[in-house]
This record gives C-alpha cells, structure tokens and sequence, in this order.
C-alpha cells in the first residue's frame, strides 16, 4: 500500500485552514476544557473524573469533529471530489483523520495538566492512542452515514453520551442489566485499565482490557472502510 | 484512431426505472463528442456510469481499455477529469486554496493555477472566498480545477450551463485548447450552438436511447430539406426549393434588383430532434 505523505499533508492543511473558520465545530472543542476547569478548580481530581473529561475530549473532540468534517464534505459534494482525484482511499481517510486527531491529543494534554493527570505507563499510553484510533473511526463512520453536518451532529449526541459519560449512566442505573453492557465499551475499559493499573498491574493483568480496546478499533476500522467504499457509489 | 470509450449494450436501472436503454457508444482520441438530450434523459447517468461512480444493470463499457467498474483507482484517475453536476467546492476557502490542494492532490506545481485561471476568466480573483462567488463563477473554478492535471480524457456535464455568452466563448477556447493538446472531451449540454460549434460528433439521446448520431454539420445536411431562404427588397422572406423552378425564380428577382439576401436553409440541431423525438431539447 502506497501512502503519499503529500496528499495526505495537503488534505490535513486544507482541513486545517477550513475549520479554523468553522466557529460551529470549533465551539465543541471547548467542552472538555469547560470540564477540565471546572473539576481542576476542585484540586484532587479523582480517577473518574479523570476519565469523564479523557472520554468527553475523546467523544466531542475526536468522534464529533471527525463526523462533522466527513458529514460536511458529503453535504457540500466535496468528497466525490476527493474520491475522483488520485488520492487513495487510505490518502484521503488518513489526511480527513489527522484534523480531529490533532485536536483531541492537544486538548487531552491541555486538560489533563489542568487536572494534574499524568500518563506514564506504557500500557495505558498504548490504550488510549488505540481508543483515540477508534473514536476518530467511529466518527468517519458517523460522518459517512449522515447526509449533512446537522444530522451527523443529531447522531453524534447519544455517542457523546453513552462513549463519553458512559460510567455516570452505570451508576444511575446500578443492577440494570442492559447498563452492564456499558462495561465492555472502549471507554469505560480504559478507566477499568487506569484503575488496574494505579492498584499495580501486571501486563498480563492489563491484557484483557487493551484486547477489548482493540477488538472495538479493529471492527469500527473495518465498518468504516466497508461503508467508504460503499460510499465511493452513488446510490 | 485508438478507441478511448467503448459501450456496448449498457443499461442501467433505477429501481424499476430505467436510466439507459442498450447504450451503445465509441468515442475516439481527440475527439469532442457532445451528448444531447432532455432532462432525465439520461446524459449524467452515462457519465456517472463511465467515471465507475455507478455500476451497470448489464452490458460493458471500458474507459481506456479498463472496464468501468476499475475506472475509479488511483492510476486511472490521474488521466480522467471529471465536472459534474454535484461537484462541490470548500466555501470556506479561496479560489486558490481550493485549487491549491487539487495540484497537491494530482501532483501538479501550483503555477498551473494561473494558467487554469486564465483559461476560465478568472485571473486576479483568486483571492475571493468561494461562498462571496455567483454560480457562474463557481462553475468556472469547478472547471479550472478539472483543466489543473491536462487530463487525457474530460467528463463534462453542461460545462456552460450557468455562464453568459462571453464566459462560455472563454470556456470553448480552453476546450479547444486541450484538445488541441490531446484531451478527448465528452460533454452533455442543452446548448445547440455550443454543439454546433464545439463537437466533432454529437448524439441525441431520449428515454435511455441514442436517436441519433454523427457530425452536426452532417446530420443538418442530412436533415435539410434542400430550400434555398432568400429575403427580397419589400422585407419578405422567402423559401425555394434546390430545382430548376427555384433557380428560376431566383434568377428573375435577381434581374429585376428584388433580390437582397440569399442562404442555404438548414434545420438547427434542435429542430432535428424534435423531429426526430417528437419532444423539444430543454
């Protein structure tokens, strides 16, 4: 597979320069932030909230930006247009990826030095660039499914809720079966893993919960690529 | 000539709805082949069919001797330029920004953009928002940006739809210019005139099916009933026929100075589909 470093620079460029002018999906960014400084105020911040605002840049930064910039594209014709130029598929959904990528890194560095939190652990570092992987995919899967920015921003608040704040419904809801489900989901793995992690242990203890973590990337990579090619058809 | 379009027996269904009725078609290198028809006639639908953006219900087509559903990779790309109805373009950019990625994108250096530009009438506006831009100027950018990458062979569906007379003239130049460079060029249009004056072969299409095809120039000849339109000294226009009896009547308002005008009379394109169709070309 040839990946011309070029176009996908080009497409991350063009995005960059494009949402910068797009008040509406930038607004979003500041959500975590708002979280962040709320709970920094409160000083120790506890693991839970750690991960409530980790969740919340995941789902609003990563999974919301990137369904937004896909939704766009497809509302305003432009990526047929990408798609009828040389760029491959994998040019062009990496180059539409690194944006939302970009942004949910810098405002997770931002946050968590609000909040005192300070990742160290290979593992857990390992963990959250996959989870990132997957929201940014679940995002693409989003943006690729609606058919303008509007609806992809209607679907994308139930994701910010149940992937973003996830645990909180858990502890609404304690004994609801159908929330137990909530404990394989990608995010809530991740604040079991940091859990694990902070009590010591082991990398064979942390295994289960990176391979769910995993499982999620590698079948929301797969859906999304099925659904692009798809979508390389008009209907 | 080589061949660069080959269709044979394409067909293509919308639900129970069919689009395109055994399409067959050649088009060769070089060539400027329009596509005429009505709305819904299925003109775009062809076009989407051979740039591989939609698949067939039966029969092939190959596009520089790949079959159409290959037609959308990469490599294949790099030869085809597509303008369509829905091509879109980034509101929130500039005219050169937009083009500025499409050159990153076919690898082209971005001292095109002035050449592309000029061929469109947009030289000195590239620093105008798309979003402050009227629809002919967009279409005109839409345009540039298919010229950027010299392609071998352009999809054009009614490149000049939304352009006044002068920018349309602009637009003929630049296609002639490509193909004089080696572009084949395959266009839908409505306008006559820009058959006429721009194709080398034109087919009328109706309900899925070509009618009709050749040289516009032939096929007026081939539709001319033969008349002769003369416009006498009182204002009157008459017609006579190509025969000794009309030669002379020509012959006497010629003597006795009646004569003004004197032309061949051919039907217009759009005049040979209706009657060929039955139906008017809008």
């Amino acid at each position: 597979m040839n990946l011309s470093v070029k176009r996908i620079n080009a497409i991350f460029q063009k995005d960059l320069k494009d949402i910068s002018k797009n008040i509406f999906v930038l607004s979003t960014v500041l959500i975590p932030f708002l979280f962040a400084f709320l709970y920094g105020r409160q000083g120790d911040v506890p693991l839970e909230v750690q991960f409530l605002i980790i969740n919340i840049a995941f789902t609003a930064v990563g999974a919301f930006v990137q369904s937004a910039v896909i939704a766009e594209e497809k509302e305003k014709n432009t990526l047929r247009g990408l798609m009828m130029s040389p760029a491959t598929s994998s040019e062009i959904l990496t180059g539409k990826s690194l944006l939302s990528a970009v942004l949910t890194v810098v405002t997770m560095i931002v946050c968590l030095s609000i909040t005192n939190y300070v990742v160290t652990d290979p593992i857990m570092l390992l963990s959250m660039i996959i989870a990132l992987i997957f929201f940014i995919s679940l995002g693409t899967l989003v943006g690729l499914m609606t058919k303008s920015l509007m609806e992809a921003s209607v679907v994308s608040v139930p994701i910010i809720f149940v992937f973003g704040m996830g645990r909180m419904f858990q502890e609404l809801f304690q004994g609801n079966k159908l929330v137990m489900i909530f404990d394989y989901l990608p995010n809530v793995q991740l604040e079991m893993l940091a859990s694990q992690i902070t009590e010591g242990a082991s990398f064979a203890e942390s295994l289960p919960y990176l391979g769910t973590i995993l499982a999620w990337t590698l079948i929301s990579i797969i859906v999304t690529v099925i659904v692009y090619n798809k979508s390389t058809l008009d209907a | 000539m080589e061949e660069i379009i080959k269709v044979d027996s394409l067909t293509k269904f919308f639900a129970n709805e069919e689009a395109l009725d055994g399409l067959d078609l050649s088009i060769h290198s070089r060539e400027i082949f329009g596509f005429l028809g009505p709305s819904g006639a299925g003109k775009t639908t062809t076009i989407k069919l051979l740039t591989g953006q939609l698949l067939p219900t039966s029969g092939s087509a190959t596009v520089f001797g790949v079959p159409v559903k290959e037609v959308n990779s990469p490599q294949h790309l790099k030869k085809i330029g597509v303008m369509s109805d829905n091509s879109g373009l980034y509101e929130r950019l500039s005219i050169y920004e937009n083009l500025k990625l499409y050159c990153e994108l076919y690898q082209v250096t971005t001292d095109r953009i002035r050449e592309v530009l000029e061929m469109v009438n947009l030289i000195g506006e590239e620093k105008k928002m798309i979003s402050k831009l009227s629809k002919g100027m967009r279409q005109r950018v839409v345009l540039a940006r298919t010229f950027l990458h010299k392609p071998n062979l352009l999809f054009l569906d009614e490149p000049t739809a939304a352009l006044d007379p002068v920018n349309s003239e602009q637009i003929h130049r630049g296609l002639r210019e490509l193909n004089q460079n080696g572009t084949t060029i395959f266009l839908t249009t409505h306008d006559m005139r820009e058959a006429e004056t721009l194709c080398d072969r034109i087919a009328f299409l109706n309900n899925g099916e070509v009618q009709l095809m050749g040289p516009p120039k032939e096929l007026q000849r081939q539709y001319s009933n033969g008349n002769i339109r003369l416009e006498l000294k009182n204002g009157h226009e008459v017609e006579v026929q190509n025969n000794k009896e009309g030669a002379q009547k020509v012959h006497e308002w010629m003597s006795s100075g009646e004569l003004v005008r004197i032309q061949s009379h051919e039907p217009t394109l759009g005049e040979i589909f209706v009657d060929i169709t039955g139906r008017k070309l809008i």
